[in-house]
C-alpha cells in the first residue's frame, strides 16, 4: 500500500470507528420498544476482533494477505441510515479493514434525485510460488543478474491494486438519469517474468523479475432516459492505462552465447501505455405490451502512441512510437414478441468491425531474406457478425419447446501469415432444440441439444520456408460440437429439493485440407448433484456433489531435422471430484451456528504416445487436493450485541512439477511448500442496531 | 494522492453529514403511511397477517429501497404481488395472491417479472429482453430477495453463491489452484457478465470478451508492432477466466496450448519433458514456451535483433 493510501486507511479506520457506534447508540436509544421500527428501519453492524493464523499459508492467504502465521485484526462495519421524510441515505460499508484486501465504500443519496458515493479497494496478489534469487533490484526497471550463477535469498513477489472510485447521479422529472464516474487503480509490485535465448548455448534462461508500477483510469458519463415505453441511454466511456515501466534496462547476464548471449536481451518492451475513448447509445422500446425491441450502437477509439524503448537500426521514417490507432464499431439490434400466448420469438443480429488502421512500416532495415525477417509490424482487424432466431412454444402440462437458430461469421485481416496458417473467415451454425417444465410444484427441469458445425475460407499457408503447414489453429479449425444439456429439480417431500444438472460437449475438429496436426478431439462433461434438507425454521443443510471432466485429444510431430519428424499424440485430461456442505441453525434464541465445507480432489494427465518409431514417456499426472472447512458460531449476549467465533480450516495439497528441478542460469530458482495446511481462529464483537 | 484526497473529503462528509442527523430521533418513520399500514403504503391488509413471524417474513422490505416512503415510486404490496381478493378475503383457505414469486409459483417467468421491469427496464437492464437468463425462464426473484434487507446477489462476497446454483461448473472452476479472487469477493461474478443482458457474447459487461478483460487488464490491449492475433482476437482462446489447473489461468500447459496453433517446424512440435538434457526438453516446466518468448500478449519493441518478432523481447 502507497504511504498516500496507507494515510487515508488510517483516516478511515479513524473515521468508521466514531461514525459507527455513534450511529449505533443514536439507534439503539430509538429501537428500545419500537420492534417495528427496528424491522423496517435500516440499521447496521459494526463488528471488531483480532484472529490467528496457525502458520504460513501462501495459497491460503494469496489474495487476502492472510498468510503469515501470526495475529490478524478483523474490522468490518455497515452502517446505514436513512431520513424517511426526505429519503436521503448515509451508507458507509467497511469490508476487511484489517487485511490488506480491505475495502470502503461511502455513500449519500436522495433516493430518486440525486446521490455520490466513493470507494477503495485494495487487491493484494502474492506470488504463489517463493523466488531464491540473488537478482538485484526486484520492482525496478533496471534489475541486475548475477553472472556467474549463484543461490539466493528468498523472496516472496507480489502485486497490489489500489483502486479509489467516483461517483455522481442526478435524477430530472422522474424520467432523466445522468451518472457520472471515475475510477483510478494503482497496481504496484512485481511479478515473475524472463529471458531466454536458443537453448543449446549456455545460459540459456535467466530470471528477470518484471516491475509492475501502473495507473489504469476508468471514467465516463450517461444520460438515460426512462419511459414506461422507451427507454434510451447514451454516454461516453474513456480508459487509460499509464505504465511508468514501459522497458526493462537489465544489468548483467550471461555473456556466453556470441550474438545470441542473454545479456544483449536488454532493453525488453513492457506494455506501452494505451487509451480508448467509446461513445455510445443503447436503448429498448416496447412497441406493443408483448413486443419488445432493443438496439445498441458505439463506437471506439483506442490509440497507442508510447514512445519506443529503443530504437537503433530502424528504417527511417519509423519515428518514434507505432501511432497505433484501431477504430471497434459496433451495431446490435433485437426483437422479442410473444404474437401468441403460447409463442415466443426472438431474433437478434449483432455487428462489430474491429479495424486497426495502425501504419504498416518496415522496421528492420537491415531484412532481406524471407518474408519472416522483413519486420513489418501486423495490425489485425476482424468483422464479427452474429445472428440468431429463436422460437418458443408453450405445451401441454407445463412443457416448454424451443428452438434456434445461430450464426457466428468472422472475417479476418492479419496480413501474410508467418509462423501459423491463417484463415480469413469462419462461418459456425448453431442449431438448438430445448424442452423445458417450469411451472410444477415438485418437479422442474430442461434438456436441449445443440450441434454446431464451424467451417470457412481456405487457409493461408505459411510465408516462411520450412514450415509445413499441418497445423489448423483450434480457433480457426473446422470443427461439429454436439452438447447436452440437462436438470432437474425435484422436491419429492416439502423440506427436501433435489438438483441434478448435466452437461456433456464433445468436439471432432476435421481437417479437410493438409493440416492434420494440432487439436482432434474434445470431450467436456459436468455433472452436478445438489440435496437441500430444511429441517425446521431454525435448521438447514444443503450437500452437494459434483464430477468434471476435460479431455483434448491433439497430434504434433517432432523436429525432422533433430528428432526424426515422428508424430505424437497427446491426451490431455483434467477429471475433479467436489463436494460440499453448508448447514446452519440455531439452536437456540441466542446462538447461531454454521458451516461450511469445500473439498476438491483434482488430477491432471497429459498421455503422451508415439504414433511411430520408439515409445516416449509421458508426462507425471498432476493431483492437487483442496479443502476448505469454516465455521462459526454467533452468541448474543445483548438482543443487539454479542461475540462471533471463527474458525477456519484451509487445506492445499499438490504434487505439481511446474518449478520442481527448475533453475534458471542465474541461479534463481521457485518453490512452494506441497502440503499447506493452516488453522485460522477469530473471535469478535459485534453490536447491531 | 488526488483520489485519496477525495476519499478523505467524502469521509469527512460523511460525518459531518451523519453525526447530526444520527443524534436526531425524532424522524417520523411511518411518514405518508396511513396509522394501520405498517411499512408500506396500503399494507394494513397484508401485514394483518403478514409479518416476521410468518413463514415468509415481508416487513424487512422496509429497510431496503423499496421501503423508502418519500420516494414516490416505491411500490406497495399490491403493485407487486396484484390485488389478491381471494387471499385477502379468506386467508384461512390460503389461496394464492394474483401474482406470487416462489420456486412453486404457476406463472411464467415473464409474468413474475413484469412487474420488476414496470420499473427497472432502463439502464443496465435495457438488453432483459432476448437475453439468455430472460429466455431460460429465469425471473428477477430467481436471484434476488425483494424482502430481504440483505440482498445476497447484490453483495459482491456472497453474489457467486446465488449464480452457482445453475452454473455448478464455475463452482468448482473458482476454486482451481489458478483463479481469480472470487471467492474473497473482491471480484463478482457481475464485474465481468450483466445477468440483465447485454449486447455481446456470454452477456459481458462491456459488449465483448476482451473489452471486459481490458477494463482490468488494459496492459494487454496494444495493439503493439509485434501482434499475436488470438490474443487481439479473444482472450478466451488461451485462458478461462473461471480458473484452472495451469498457471496463469490457460486452458492448458505449455507446450501443449501453443501446439493446437503452430506448426511443427524447429522445436515446436517437442514432446512435453521435464528432463533436464536441454532446454526444449524441459519445454513443461517453469515457464514452459514462455520462458523464452516472453511477449506473447504483444510486443511493443520495434527491433528486429534479438528475434522480437518471435516475442521474445
Amino acid at each position: 500500500m502507497s504511504p498516500g493510501y496507507r494515510r487515508i486507511f488510517r483516516l478511515t479506520v479513524a473515521a468508521v470507528l466514531p461514525l459507527s457506534w455513534g450511529l449505533a447508540s443514536a439507534a439503539q436509544a430509538g429501537a428500545d420498544g419500537e420492534r417495528l421500527l427496528r424491522l423496517t428501519r435500516p440499521g447496521g453492524t459494526v463488528e471488531i476482533g483480532t484472529g490467528y493464523l496457525s502458520s504460513d499459508g501462501i495459497r491460503f492467504g494469496q489474495y487476502s494477505g492472510v498468510r503469515e502465521e501470526g495475529a490478524y485484526g478483523l474490522l468490518n462495519v455497515d452502517a446505514a441510515r436513512r431520513f424517511d421524510a426526505s429519503g436521503t441515505w448515509l451508507r458507509l460499508t467497511g469490508r476487511n479493514l484489517g487485511f490488506d484486501n480491505r475495502e470502503l465504500r461511502f455513500e449519500h443519496r436522495r433516493q430518486g434525485s440525486w446521490g455520490y458515493h466513493i470507494d477503495f479497494s485494495q487487491t493484494p496478489r502474492y506470488e504463489p510460488f517463493t523466488v531464491h534469487t540473488a537478482v538485484t533490484g526486484i520492482g525496478s526497471p533496471t534489475p541486475a543478474i548475477p553472472f556467474p550463477s549463484r543461490p539466493g535469498e528468498p523472496h516472496v513477489l507480489k502485486t497490489e491494486r489500489s483502486a479509489v472510485g467516483f461517483g455522481v447521479n442526478r435524477s430530472f422529472a422522474g424520467k432523466l438519469d445522468l451518472q457520472l464516474y471515475f475510477r483510478n487503480e494503482e497496481k504496484d509490485g512485481a511479478r515473475v517474468f524472463g529471458r531466454g535465448t536458443r537453448p543449446n548455448l549456455a545460459g540459456v534462461f535467466e530470471f528477470v523479475p518484471e516491475p509492475i508500477n501502473s495507473t489504469t483510469r476508468q471514467f465516463g458519463a450517461t444520460l438515460g432516459y426512462g419511459g414506461k415505453r422507451l427507454q434510451v441511454s447514451a454516454g461516453y466511456y474513456g480508459t487509460v492505462y499509464d505504465n511508468r515501466y514501459t522497458a526493462l534496462d537489465v544489468a548483467g547476464g550471461s555473456p556466453v552465447g556470441g550474438g545470441n548471449a542473454l545479456n544483449a536481451y536488454t532493453p525488453i518492451a513492457l506494455p506501452p501505455d494505451n487509451q480508448s475513448h467509446q461513445v455510445f447509445v443503447t436503448g429498448g422500446y416496447n412497441l406493443t405490451p408483448t413486443t419488445r425491441g432493443t438496439f445498441k450502437a458505439a463506437y471506439t477509439h483506442a490509440t497507442q502512441n508510447n514512445v519506443f524503448a529503443g530504437v537503433p537500426l530502424l528504417t527511417p521514417g519509423i519515428g518514434t512510437s507505432l501511432r497505433g490507432r484501431v477504430g471497434t464499431l459496433l451495431l446490435q439490434g433485437g426483437v422479442t414478441a410473444r404474437p401468441l400466448p403460447k409463442l415466443s420469438l426472438l431474433a437478434n443480429i449483432r455487428y462489430e468491425d474491429r479495424d486497426d488502421r495502425t501504419p504498416i512500416l518496415d522496421y528492420n532495415p537491415l531484412a532481406t531474406g524471407n518474408y519472416g525477417y522483413l519486420g513489418i509490424n501486423q495490425p489485425f482487424s476482424m468483422k464479427t457478425l452474429n445472428a440468431r432466431l429463436e422460437a418458443s412454444y408453450a405445451l401441454p402440462a407445463g412443457l416448454r419447446l424451443t428452438g434456434g437458430l445461430d450464426f457466428d461469421q468472422r472475417r479476418r485481416e492479419y496480413g501474410i501469415p508467418i509462423v501459423v496458417r491463417h484463415r480469413p473467415r469462419t462461418d459456425e451454425r448453431s442449431y438448438r432444440v430445448e424442452l423445458r417444465r417450469s411451472m410444477s410444484e415438485t418437479l422442474t427441469g430442461s434438456i436441449s441439444y445443440i450441434h454446431s458445425d464451424r467451417d470457412g475460407s481456405g487457409f493461408m499457408g505459411t510465408a516462411t520456408p520450412g514450415y509445413p503447414d499441418l497445423v489448423s489453429p483450434i480457433n480457426l479449425a473446422d470443427r461439429s460440437r454436439h452438447r447436452v444439456r440437462a436438470s432437474i429439480t425435484w422436491t419429492p417431500m416439502d423440506p427436501l429439493t433435489l438438483q441434478f444438472a448435466m452437461s456433456e460437449s464433445r468436439d471432432d475438429y476435421r481437417h479437410p485440407d493438409a493440416g492434420r496436426l494440432g487439436p482432434q478431439a474434445g470431450m467436456s462433461r459436468d455433472y452436478a448433484l445438489d440435496a437441500t434438507y430444511t429441517f425446521s425454521d431454525a435448521w438447514q443443510a444443503t450437500l452437494w456433489y459434483s464430477r468434471n471432466e476435460t479431455r483434448l485429444e491433439q497430434l504434433s510431430r517432432t523436429d525432422p531435422a533433430t528428432a526424426g519428424g515422428r508424430l505424437w499424440a497427446a491426451a490431455l485430461g483434467n477429471r475433479s471430484n467436489s463436494f460440499g456442505l453448508s448447514a446452519n441453525g440455531k439452536p437456540s434464541h441466542r446462538l447461531d451456528v454454521g458451516s461450511d465445507v469445500y473439498y476438491s480432489d483434482i488430477t491432471d494427465r497429459y498421455r503422451q504416445r508415439a504414433l511411430a518409431g520408439p515409445a516416449i514417456a509421458s508426462l507425471p499426472n498432476i493431483s492437487t487436493e483442496l479443502v476448505n472447512m469454516r465455521l462459526y458460531a454467533k452468541y448474543a449476549l445483548l438482543k443487539n450485541a454479542g461475540l462471533r467465533l471463527d474458525y477456519i480450516h484451509n487445506r492445499f495439497r499438490t504434487d505439481e512439477w511446474t518449478w520442481t528441478g527448475w533453475t534458471f542460469s542465474d541461479g534463481t530458482r521457485l518453490s512452494q511448500n506441497p502440503n499447506q495446511v493452516v488453522h485460522f481462529i477469530g473471535i469478535s464483537g459485534y453490536y447491531s442496531w | 494522492m488526488v483520489a485519496g484526497l477525495c476519499l478523505a473529503a467524502a469521509l469527512a462528509l460523511g460525518m459531518a453529514i451523519g453525526f447530526p442527523s444520527v443524534a436526531a430521533q425524532d424522524v417520523d418513520r411511518m411518514a405518508g403511511v396511513r396509522a394501520q399500514d405498517k411499512v408500506l403504503r396500503g399494507d394494513a391488509k397484508c401485514t394483518r397477517c403478514h409479518d416476521e413471524d410468518e413463514k415468509y417474513p415481508v416487513l424487512a422490505i422496509g429497510r431496503t429501497a423499496h421501503g423508502t416512503l418519500a420516494d414516490s415510486r416505491t411500490p406497495t404490496c399490491t403493485a407487486c404481488h396484484g390485488e389478491s381478493g381471494d387471499h385477502a378475503d379468506a386467508p384461512e383457505k390460503h389461496p394464492y395472491p394474483d401474482r406470487w414469486f416462489g420456486r412453486d409459483s404457476s406463472q411464467s417467468s415473464d409474468e413474475r417479472s413484469e412487474p420488476c421491469l414496470g420499473c427497472h427496464q432502463g439502464g443496465s437492464r435495457m438488453h432483459w429482453a432476448g437475453g439468455n437468463h430472460a429466455n431460460r425462464d429465469v425471473a428477477c426473484t430467481s436471484c434476488h430477495r425483494i424482502h430481504a434487507s440483505h440482498d445476497r446477489v447484490r453483495d459482491r462476497l456472497t453474489q457467486s453463491e446465488v449464480c452457482f446454483t445453475c452454473h455448478k461448473a464455475q463452482r468448482i472452476q473458482v476454486n482451481r489452484p489458478y483463479r481469480h479472487p472470487i471467492r474473497e469477493g473482491k471480484i463478482a461474478c457481475s464485474d465481468c457478465h450483466n445477468p440483465h443482458g447485454s449486447a455481446g457474447p456470454a452477456m459481458m459487461v462491456r459488449d465483448g470478451i476482451n473489452d471486459t478483460c481490458y477494463a482490468c487488464h488494459m496492459e494487454k490491449r496494444g495493439p503493439f508492432v509485434r501482434n499475436h492475433q488470438p490474443v487481439q482476437e479473444n482472450c478466451a482462446i488461451c485462458h478461462d477466466p473461471h480458473g484452472t489447473t495451469a498457471p496463469g489461468m490457460l486452458r492448458s500447459r505449455t507446450p501443449f496450448l501453443c501446439q493446437e496453433c503452430h506448426e511443427p517446424s524447429t522445436h515446436q512440435g517437442s514432446i512435453g519433458s521435464l528432463a533436464a538434457t536441454g532446454g526444449r526438453d524441459k519445454n513443461t516446466l517453469a515457464r514452459g514456451c514462455l520462458n523464452c518468448h516472453t511477449q506473447v500478449h504483444g510486443s511493443n519493441s520495434p527491433l528486429d535483433e534479438r528475434n522480437e518478432r518471435l516475442f521474445q523481447r
